[in-house]
């Protein structure tokens, strides 16, 4: 088979359906990368004329632009859409697009999964979008702070759009974030170990694992406010047993890892350009990945420097003012690699390189103002002054988006096949960071001067009319800036002015497929040696154009690719993808259907949505597999692999342990609630306590244990040659029997509306319900596999995945018991 | 699998340390324990203890990733996971000696 022949025959297997439809089935990578970044930019621009009429607003005193109801909105939106509808999806839409070709591979772990995250961002976005046309946006600010959120202060339906809608589109995060855990540890080029992965790779890594850690704790706290706001659950209503400060607490354990989950995909932005613009390699790779790991993790001791004027004794303060300044230091070794990268190079002022000196010169502003607000004195006196709203815009403005301006310029010729013909890109550099100065620079002495953040309007003996007036003059100009960008994007796509191959000269594998790149990436997968495989070995690309890597001939209309072993990426499994389906697209208007039932309180709606969640999720994961035995099939250069159906840990098993993670960060959020409801909130010890039942531990007892021995029996009597299904109904007695206790738990517990105490036990036994139901879907669906012919003992790998999720259903029901009847036999 | 387990194990002990000492103010504060040792409050002593633990923990990881046998045997984890070592040491110094020194409740 020739170049020519190959391609066409790839290019048949794996592009999505022709015209504006396939959008709408299809499930390739670049195809949905695309789309994140699309939607994002839009977001983008609608968030930036929102800030446009905030800066009109404060222009002048007393101005009667807008009135503070509709300012409340337009303040809200701008935050809002920024860090959930712009941000992250941005973040999510280069993942996408750019992971597959860095790694060497075809497409992501899951694509059905990033299909079905970027309609539920679609769907949800468009929720509240529609509340913004409506002019019943949310109005609470992006941190949505109870008392102000709740039911008596805020009764429309405006902070529901907010909990509702951003808990929609946060699904797309977790299923991004799983689906980027898995890829990069488990879809690379064969011979790409850990010490060989592109920088960014490590970077989206660490981003990864903290959306799976930090996002869960802000899908509690919205659940909470609006299980609060639609049925009267108390959690943050003082007189009856909660607090305002769990949500605080809540949402900055999101929120402030949330900063760093915006900036460390733009340092590995950063830490991939700036190489290539100085010709020369990173330096001290490692100590980045260290420091990365570090900051990561450190981030998430932070969260109560957000809270530092709420009361809290001086020794927690000091705990988190400590923690606060020590992410200064791996921030710092990263920032100092870059320097000494630029120093071992021949750097070029290109205008990706530009705009990477825009991001140099503004974040390390930004995190010099951070250290300031992290010295407990400081903060109390700039605390919720327009002094934090410039400190945060130096950190987010400048740590992510000055880097995507660089990655945008960098990777356009890649993504289009063409390069700049118009120089509108300079010029729009400098107004944007002239712009960015004059705006926020400004507005730290306005903060200084004692000027409130979100207020509307002030008075001209206040003596802020000058400096806001300068800081409005600033915002326009960025925005003409930004403006300029988006005008030669544009023309970029309209003037065809073909870029050569690799452009940049870079080393990493993004360049070595065709400018465009085809929807299979690659021709042949590579063999790597070489941190940096282009610049190793130039004649690569060509290479696998002729078919000389792995996977060279494409046999059937089957989308094929390899997994590898984590650490030495050694080619592991032959994996087989699901092709186009409109599967994702009907499954996120259905879970939008769950969603907008609750907005609307159509409650009758929900459990119905939830039962076509249920059957299309069954639909999902019946279309795969085979029913014969494949044995090893041919991969290439004289190597046959197993197929997934054939290992012990498929990509299924993967996916569910780190799912798993997100989903205990979120059950370990809600321990942590209760905790704190009952060892600080007034209002405790609640009027009565859950009587403990013998009935309900005996039953809860034999669930565990069937739960967890079910699964266990079914795969050894799969991998001796018997039928497993009496194993997997020993899972399912197990999962109901759990279900039954919990459910009985329940009946005696106090009424939940009275006291947060009850909630709290209502929303624990929900929790394992909803596992128990879980676990019960997955024993009857894999019954119905075995009946059907799924399953042998070669083809295992259906069965491996019951395992861990019996063993969580059946540990967290444990853990459910002990914190309802703990507390009883304490007191 | 273990080689990642490595690189954030000392990072993560932190944490989780971090969080409970944290935590455990809070139950000190919100039911302090009666009695003294040498003189000082039961509360003091209990932080200090567990202070003390979390730093020997984080001691204790350290050299598990600096020896031959629990090390990585890679360069590149080793030297990763050696980092994260030191990070987890300097962060429990760092963010928790207000145990031995500040007011505990107030």
């Amino acid at each position: 088979m020739n170049a020519l022949a190959r391609h066409r025959r790839l290019q048949a297997i794996w592009s999505s359906r022709g015209g504006f439809r396939g959008l709408f089935s299809t499930v390739n990578h670049s195809d949905v990368g695309l789309m994140f970044l699309v939607t994002a930019f839009f977001y983008f621009f609608v968030a930036g004329v929102l800030a446009m009429l905030i800066r009109a607003q404060l222009a002048t005193p007393h101005s009667a632009f807008a009135g503070p109801e509709i300012y409340n909105q337009i303040f809200t939106m701008h935050g809002t859409l920024m860090m959930f509808l712009f941000a992250i999806p941005a973040i999510e839409g280069m993942a996408i697009y750019l992971l597959p070709k860095m790694l060497g591979t075809r497409d992501l772990a899951y694509p059905r999964l990033g299909a079905y995250g970027y309609w539920c961002y679609f769907f949800g976005g468009a929720m509240l979008l529609v509340s913004l046309l409506l002019g019943i946006a949310p109005d609470g600010g992006w941190f949505m702070y109870p008392p102000l959120t709740g039911k008596v202060y805020s009764p429309g339906i405006n902070t529901d759009f907010w909990l509702l809608g951003i808990t929609f589109v946060e699904i797309s995060a977790i299923s991004a974030a799983v689906e980027f855990t898995v890829s990069i540890l488990r879809y690379r080029a064969p011979g790409m170990s850990l010490s060989k992965m592109p920088i960014f790779a490590w970077y989206m890594l660490v981003t990864s694992l903290m959306i799976l850690t930090g996002f869960p704790p802000l899908i509690l706290g919205s659940i909470l406010l609006e299980l609060e706001r639609t049925f009267g659950l108390p959690f943050f209503q003082v007189e009856l047993g909660g607090d305002s400060l769990l949500w605080q607490h809540l949402f900055w354990l999101f929120g402030h890892p949330e900063v760093y989950i915006i900036f460390l995909p733009a340092a590995g932005m950063v830490s991939t350009i700036l190489p290539v613009m100085a010709s020369t390699t990173l330096l001290g790779y490692r100590y980045v990945v260290a420091a990365a790991v570090a900051l990561a993790i450190l981030s998430f001791g932070l969260w109560v420097h957000h809270m530092f004027t709420t009361g809290i004794p001086h020794m927690g303060l000091a705990f988190f003012s400590a923690a606060s300044t020590l992410v200064a230091v791996p921030t710092a070794v990263q920032v100092f690699a870059w320097i000494g990268t630029l120093w071992q190079g021949r750097p070029q002022l290109r205008l990706p390189m530009l705009h990477i000196l825009g991001f140099f010169a503004t974040f390390v502003i930004g995190g010099l103002t951070g250290v300031m607000v992290a010295v407990v004195p400081f903060d109390w006196q700039v605390h919720d002054t327009a002094f934090v709203t410039a400190h945060l815009h130096y950190v987010l403005f400048g740590g992510f988006v000055f880097p995507l301006l660089a990655a945008l310029y960098y990777w356009l010729p890649l993504v289009t096949g063409r390069a700049r013909f118009f120089r509108l890109g300079e010029v729009a550099f400098a107004l944007i960071f002239i712009g960015f100065h004059v705006t926020f620079l400004a507005m730290h002495f306005a903060g200084l001067m004692g000027q409130r953040r979100r207020i509307s309007t002030y008075s001209p003996e206040d003596g802020w009319t000058a400096i806001n007036l300068i800081s409005s003059i600033g915002g326009f100009i960025l925005a003409f800036g930004l403006v300029m960008v988006l005008i030669e994007v544009a023309l970029h796509f309209l003037v065809r002015h073909r870029a050569p191959r690799n452009l940049w000269r870079a080393g990493t594998l993004e360049w070595a497929s065709a400018m465009l790149p085809p929807a299979y990436n690659f021709a042949s997968l590579p063999q790597v040696g070489d941190r940096e495989p282009l610049r190793a070995d130039p004649e690569l690309p060509a290479r696998l154009a002729r078919g000389e890597g792995y996977l060279g001939a494409p046999d059937g209309m089957i989308r094929e690719s390899l997994a590898v072993d984590i650490a030495t990426g050694a080619p592991e499994h032959h994996v087989v993808y699901p092709g186009n389906t409109h599967l994702p697209i009907v499954l996120a208007a259905v879970t939008g259907l769950f969603f907008l039932a609750l907005l609307l309180k159509i409650l009758w709606v929900a459990p119905l949505a939830m039962i076509g969640v249920a059957v299309l999720g069954w639909r999902w994961v019946w279309v795969l597999g085979r029913r014969e035995d494949l044995g090893a099939v041919p991969v290439g250069r004289g190597l046959s692999l197993p197929t997934i159906a054939e290992v012990d840990r498929p990509p299924g098993w993967w996916g569910s342990v780190f799912l798993l993670v997100a989903d205990a960060t979120l059950f370990g959020s809600l321990l942590f609630g209760y905790a704190f409801l009952w060892t600080i909130a007034p209002g405790w010890p609640p009027p009565a306590w859950i009587e403990p039942s013998v009935m309900v531990m005996a039953l809860a007892g034999i669930g565990v244990a069937l739960s967890i021995i079910g699964p266990f029996f079914a795969t050894r009597a799969n991998a001796g040659g018997n039928s497993p299904i009496a194993g997997l109904a020993l899972s399912l007695a197990g999962s109901v029997a759990i279900a039954a206790a919990l459910v009985a738990m329940l009946a005696m517990a106090p009424s939940a509306t009275g006291h947060a105490y009850g909630a709290t036990l209502l929303v624990l036994g929900g929790y394992g319900i909803l596992h128990a139901i879980i676990l019960a879907l997955m024993a009857a669906f894999l019954i119905a596999r075995v009946r059907a012919g799924y399953t042998s003992p070669r083809r295992r790998a259906e069965l491996a995945i019951l395992p861990i999720w019996g063993a969580y259903c059946g540990g967290a029901s444990v853990v459910i018991l002990l914190a309802a009847y703990l507390p009883v036999a304490l007191t | 699998m273990i080689d990642l387990l490595r690189i954030l194990v000392a990072p993560v002990a932190w944490l989780a340390a971090f969080s409970a000492v944290y935590g455990l103010q809070a139950v000190l504060c919100a039911a302090p324990p009666d009695g003294t040792v040498v003189g000082l409050p039961m509360s003091r002593v209990l932080l200090a203890l567990a202070f003390a633990a979390a730093l020997l923990l984080q001691v204790a990881l350290l050299v598990l990733l600096l020896s031959r046998r629990f090390g990585a045997t890679s360069g590149f984890v080793r030297t990763v996971s050696i980092g994260g070592g030191l990070v987890g040491v300097v962060a429990t110094v760092w963010t928790l000696f207000p145990v031995l020194a500040l007011p505990l409740c107030q």
